[in-house]
């Protein structure tokens, strides 16, 4: 099916032609199998994955009790037998920095597919209302049914993925727009956010307080039973992002673009957008709506690396690394009261999102 | 329809018609901007579309293309119906480059041209010895390569869309079409795109369609022109035949002198105006436009 551009060269006999370096990236073969790695990309991720390393241990050793580092790493990694906390760091913290870790990379690959998807950094999970839907749906079946982790889980998803359907219809179907969808989601943002806000006053007061810690994104608590069904639902949902997501580098050319290249459009955004929204989605059932992490990390991400690959996993690590952070901070930054996580990135990623509006006006993007 | 001509085969061996329309109706949500239009591109060849600003070329084109679905009729590809072919296979057959693409920021011009093997590639099959070699030979041929490690952000004008050519190119098919391809070229550049576009054409037998502006170098680049005006085609064939100083002031409404181009010999088109102009020129011969608002169908001026 392929044409050559100029005549074919017979085998061996001409000159050898100019090699091209492609910029950063290594081809890799063997056999039928070829990959074709950012390098930066993987220098990044692997700094990154250090430091979520690092903070997650260093999160497990601070506390009430304080945990030597070594024992923390002997523990975490089961070398050298147990130690005396291993109560304190399988039962109660180890789980939490994992949800946390889990949690960010979940929220850390929605807003970069998202992001992508609509060539606007604006259009996060958390601006256009799939993570206001699925608190909608959590605090529903926290009012209404019960708090046990299955149904909340049920009802984020739920939630999240009816925002998306709405979204659809009332922003994509007539020709995509991404100023139209970040519009259309700051209104359902709104309206999702109201219909939150009146559930809990209808609420028992013990429900309501449970929602309310819940909404301002923490991690207080968590167990192996968050983590669990976190872990299979992002073995489940990443390698269909990650391998969707490669079309994303022919969409952001533009549709027609795209199109010309072989990408069905219409298909290829719908699945994207629901595994997107599925990743906010168990990412906020198990740890609330923890604020601008799906915002900021793709940012973040994008300047580590650049534009040139879908940066999906550098945006995850970020994510990750973000959320082990915070909570660390929230945990033991302001003496004895532990604030929610949710609270320690809104404090720093509304700041961050002043400054990236301010700026998309300037150079004329973001719409 | 009725003064549509069908113009006699182009200087090659005539291959099978590989793309062809039959009887489409194109239209932007209830706006209908082509009615019962058919049209057969001559395989092999290089067609250039030409007529006034929302005639509906670059509409006939992205329909060409199976970005745009018919309301109506049907566009066909090696005799199947092209909307019901899978977009990948339509996308190893078929290469479009559209107006206004975006070149992501701080792409490579590499990278960029890679991208046009996307088509051929799947998650375990990234970047194929063969995606190399014809990566390679497109930027060889639009004379790219010495610009592959450069940032598309940084080219000039001219190299720019020499960069996108290739990525189009990147694609490996036999059909390519271009959707005014030197917009916002200066004309140095104009003429170097269009030149490698007839080397492609030359070089490959690679079928070329472009939509372009510029209707005297419309004239001397195409084998094949074809003309609208109002959503249908006016005329088509080779160009010599199909530019009459009637013709123009048909389909663009433009009093103009059509002579032959003293370099190629094709038809080139001097516009009259109503301004600037007196009434005989040097030799006598009467100039001053027939109608003076070219919206009339006045009578021919006299050719030389």
């Amino acid at each position: 099916m392929t044409t050559l551009v100029s005549p074919p060269a017979t085998d061996g006999t001409t000159a050898p032609r100019r090699r091209w370096r492609d910029g950063g990236f290594r081809h890799l073969h063997a056999g039928p199998v070829s990959l074709r790695v950012d390098s930066r990309a993987v220098v990044v991720s692997a700094v990154l994955l250090a430091v979520v390393v690092v903070g997650g241990c260093w999160s497990i050793s601070v506390g009430e009790f304080h945990i030597p580092f070594g024992d923390v790493v002997r523990e975490v990694t089961g070398i050298g037998g147990t130690t005396d906390s291993e109560f304190i760091v399988q039962v109660l913290r180890l789980p939490r920095v994992l949800t946390g870790v889990l949690v960010g990379a979940a929220f850390g690959i929605s807003g970069q597919v998202f992001q992508r998807l609509s060539r606007n950094p604006l259009a996060s999970p958390d601006i256009i209302g799939v993570t206001s839907g699925a608190a909608f749906g959590a605090v529903l079946c926290i009012v209404a049914i019960s708090t046990v982790t299955t149904s909340v889980t049920t009802g984020a998803l739920a939630g999240s993925i009816l925002t998306v359907g709405l979204l659809y219809v009332l922003a994509v179907r007539n020709g995509f727009s991404s100023y139209r969808m970040v519009l259309v989601g700051i209104g359902l943002t709104t309206m999702l956010n109201a219909g939150t806000a009146y559930l809990l006053t209808r609420s028992e007061l013990n429900d309501a307080q449970r929602a309310y810690t819940w909404l301002a994104g923490s991690l207080n608590g968590r167990s192996w039973d968050y983590v669990r069904p976190l872990t299979i639902a992002l073995i489940l949902l990443v390698p269909p992002t990650l391998m969707i997501s490669r079309q994303l580098r022919v969409m952001e050319m533009g549709d027609d673009c795209a199109a010309g290249l072989g990408v069905s459009l219409t298909r290829s955004r719908a699945l994207l957008a629901l595994l997107a929204a599925g990743l906010a989605a168990v990412a906020t059932a198990a740890a609330g709506p923890v604020a601008f992490v799906a915002l900021a990390a793709p940012q973040i991400a994008r300047r580590l690396v650049g534009e040139r690959s879908a940066g999906i996993v550098p945006a995850a690590l970020v994510g990750s690394a973000m959320v082990v952070i915070g909570d660390l901070v929230a945990r033991t930054a302001f003496g004895d009261t532990e604030l929610p996580v949710g609270i320690v990135t809104a404090l720093v990623g509304a700041p961050y999102l002043l400054w990236l509006l301010t700026r998309a006006n300037r150079i004329g993007r973001g719409g | 329809m009725t003064d549509a001509t069908t113009g006699p085969d182009i200087d090659r061996p005539a291959h099978d018609v590989r793309l062809r329309a039959e009887h489409v109706r194109l239209a932007y949500d209830d706006r209908i901007v082509v009615d019962d239009l058919s049209i057969d591109i001559p395989t092999g060849a290089l067609t250039v579309i030409i007529g006034p600003n929302a005639c509906g070329k670059s509409t006939l084109l992205r329909s060409l293309a199976r970005l745009l679905t018919p309301k109506a009729g049907t566009v066909l590809l090696d005799g199947e119906q092209i909307r019901k072919l899978p977009t990948r296979v339509v996308a190893q057959r078929l290469g479009i480059l559209p107006q206004q693409p975006i070149a992501p920021d701080g792409i490579t011009v590499a990278d960029l041209v890679g991208r046009g093997r996307h088509p051929h590639q799947r998650f375990f099959r990234q970047w194929s010895t063969d995606d190399e070699r014809i990566v390679t030979d497109a930027m060889e041929a639009t004379r790219t390569l010495e610009l592959a490690e450069r940032s598309v952000d940084e080219l000039s004008g001219g190299q720019r869309q020499r960069a996108w050519i290739a990525m189009a190119l990147a694609q490996g098919t036999e059909i390519l079409l271009l959707d005014e391809p030197t917009t916002f070229l200066d004309l140095t550049h104009q003429v170097e795109v269009l030149d490698l576009l007839t080397e492609l054409n030359a070089e490959s037998g690679r079928t070329i369609v472009c939509v372009l502006h510029d209707l005297n170098l419309a004239c001397r680049y195409a084998h094949h022109l074809v003309t609208m005006k109002g959503g249908r085609i006016v005329a088509e064939g080779p160009p010599g035949e199909v530019i009459t100083e009637t013709s123009v002031l048909e389909v663009f409404g433009l009093d103009a002198r059509v002579i032959d181009d003293p370099v190629s010999g094709t038809p080139m088109i001097v516009p009259i105006g109503r301004h600037r102009v007196p009434a005989t020129d040097p030799h006598g011969n009467r100039v001053a436009a027939a109608s003076s608002n070219g919206n009339g169908f006045g009578e021919p001026t006299a050719s030389l």
